[in-house]
């Protein structure tokens, strides 16, 4: 019998999470001692997997792959995962991802596990370990998968990226799987308007939920972000109910999910929803007048008090340290 | 004419979950079910597109027999007629069973134009079971929809994605996944409570579904669950409570200390 493989797949369409996939994907490969394979739709993205750790580049140079379409890349990567059937597929979850690859699992008759928060090889290295939160993020549930390829996809953030190296050699195999037409077609894009540093790169981030009472009282919050040099999120609550915010800014569970180095909740009592958002955070610092909140239970630093008389006072502190 | 399937969910409103510290588990007991938030959009949806083209609604939940109450709430919203696919063999499905368990209804009741369902249920928030229906049931998918407008048999979809709204047409028959911005889903009216105690629903088992026994539940599943945990945050909890100028002061310090406050 043919000794297996077990290569190593990923995909994104988003070249920086492609990276971060690159980064996983290798430190897997390598402990399978098996191969990273990439799989690109151009040959300059093809240079770039290579230099961020891919062994190997499956290059499908097909006009039709031009925009994400979930069936024509489902069509893609099901031919290819046929016929040289990797161990896993890691997927990118962004929307797009989010919408391939249960598909494509689907296809391929085999698990799928949605934005992990862990990876990791079993002791025997025989299946992937995939973690994930679910009941509302109370729960952390490791999964495996059945059969194969183990398909999983990973959030953005979750892992670093490997820096490019130019002296990397790598191998660009130009492949043809069967693409039928696709059957929806894109009429219009509309690029949403850049609101500022995004909340995914953002490293202090200043977020607020109910204790703010009055959308006007926003800008003692805003005055503070500005002295901490951050960027402002909300909960759920505030973009959803009250519309203070726009959707993107909210962060949680079905918002955005969040990584940075300094997190001020300022009036969130901490729902898991929220709390599963912000759980990648490095320090995480909440102010709340009810000293039973929840929130108090997940942070580094908790002030119990009014954020009415806490954050401009804050605000005024780190003032004082930059002038001095 | 158009008719509409619906699927619904019910969830246990997970804001209401508690986790018992000494036990280290969740605590369910009183926790209200309700129709997971985007499903009740894709509720919200079919009923206006009746409301414009006409047609019937049939909406399915696939759950234990306490969703009939989810069905009951669907028909005051709005749908015609219900149906639970109810099995004690249907415990412990994962994305993939469910999604085989629902192809199997939806082929049954065989006449219809389009499946709506939420983009993700809020408890497990796993974005799957719509892809993976549309894929078992060889249908066009269109996610994340903001805006659905038909004419005939053409369907054109305002999709919301990270960076961009998309505009993409297809044709009927297909699925479409909703999110919350869609619309703002209605109250039922007394009237309307009253009235849906006498539309028709039914209750489907694997028998009904001609589905094998290797097919349900966590032998029909792909995906196996080894362990679930409550998750627990590994923090400092360092509190801090006095004169607000005081605390300011003291934060501050500690934030420099860690290295993570940036003062310019």
């Amino acid at each position: 019998m043919e000794q297996e493989k077990r290569d190593i797949w990923i995909f994104s369409e988003q070249p920086q999470l492609a990276f971060e996939l690159l980064c996983k994907g290798g430190a897997l490969s390598k402990e399978l001692g098996s191969e990273l394979v990439a799989f690109a739709t151009t040959a300059s993205c093809a240079d770039d997997y290579i230099k961020r750790g891919a062994d190997k580049v499956l290059l499908v140079n097909n006009p039709i792959l031009a925009e994400f379409q979930v069936d024509t890349y489902t069509d893609a990567l099901s031919a290819l995962a046929n016929e040289h059937k990797p161990e896993a597929i890691l997927i990118g979850a962004t929307r797009n991802g989010l919408e391939l690859a249960p598909r494509l699992a689907e296809r391929l008759k085999t698990g799928c596990v949605t934005e992990v928060t862990k990876i990791e090889l079993d002791a025997d290295k025989k299946f992937l370990l995939m973690d994930r939160v679910s009941m509302g993020g109370n729960l952390v549930e490791t999964h495996i998968s059945r059969s194969k390829p183990q398909i999983a996809t990973v959030p953005k953030g979750l892992f670093s990226q490997n820096s490019p190296d130019t002296s990397r050699k790598g191998q660009i195999i130009t492949a043809e799987p069967k693409i039928k037409p696709p059957a929806t077609r894109l009429l219009e894009k509309k690029p949403k308007e850049a609101k500022g540093v995004k909340l995914s790169d953002a490293s202090v981030i200043v977020s607020f939920g109910r204790g703010v009472r009055k959308k006007e009282d926003m800008a003692m919050v805003e005055k503070f972000a500005e002295a901490v040099g951050g960027v402002i999120g909300c909960s759920r609550p505030i973009a959803e109910d009250l519309g203070w915010l726009p959707e993107e800014q909210y962060i949680g569970l079905s918002g955005q999910k969040v990584n940075p180095k300094l997190y001020f909740a300022c009036g969130i009592s901490g729902q898991i929803q929220h709390l599963t958002g912000i759980r990648n955070s490095k320090v995480i610092v909440s102010i709340n007048n009810d000293p039973k909140a929840p929130i108090f239970e997940f942070s580094d630093y908790g002030i119990v008090g009014d954020l009415y008389e806490i954050l401009p006072n804050l605000t005024d502190a780190v003032k004082q340290l930059a002038s001095n | 004419m158009v008719h509409t399937i619906v699927l619904v969910k019910q969830v246990l409103q997970t804001a209401e979950l508690k986790i018992d510290k000494s036990s280290k588990s969740i605590v369910t007991q009183g926790v209200p079910r309700v129709i997971s938030e985007t499903d009740k959009n894709a509720l919200e949806e079919a009923v206006r597109i009746k409301e414009k083209h006409g047609g019937k609604i049939t909406v399915i939940s696939m759950g234990s027999p306490e969703a009939k109450e989810a069905l009951r709430e669907a028909l005051a919203m709005g749908a015609d007629e219900a149906v639970l696919l109810t099995d004690s063999r249907f415990e412990g499905s994962d994305s993939h069973a469910v999604a085989s368990v629902l192809a199997a209804a939806v082929t049954k009741i065989l006449d219809y134009d389009l499946i709506i369902c939420g983009a993700y249920s809020e408890d497990m928030f796993a974005f799957q079971v719509g892809s993976r229906l549309a894929e078992i049931c060889n249908l066009p998918q269109f996610t994340y929809a903001t805006k659905i407008t038909m004419e005939g048999s053409k369907i054109t979809v305002e999709r919301d994605l990270e960076n961009e709204r998309q505009v993409v047409e297809g044709k009927l028959p297909c699925l479409v996944t909703v999110v919350r911005e869609i619309n703002e889903p209605r109250l039922p009216t007394l009237m309307a409570i009253m009235a849906s105690s006498k539309k028709p629903t039914s209750t489907w088992s694997a028998e009904d579904l001609s589905l094998a026994e290797s097919e349900l539940g966590y032998n029909g599943s792909l995906n196996e669950i080894l362990r679930s945990t409550v998750s627990s945050g590994e923090r400092k909890r360092v509190i801090m409570q006095g004169e607000a100028k005081d605390v300011a002061l003291k934060l501050t310090k500690a934030l420099q200390q860690e290295g993570v406050l940036k003062v310019t």
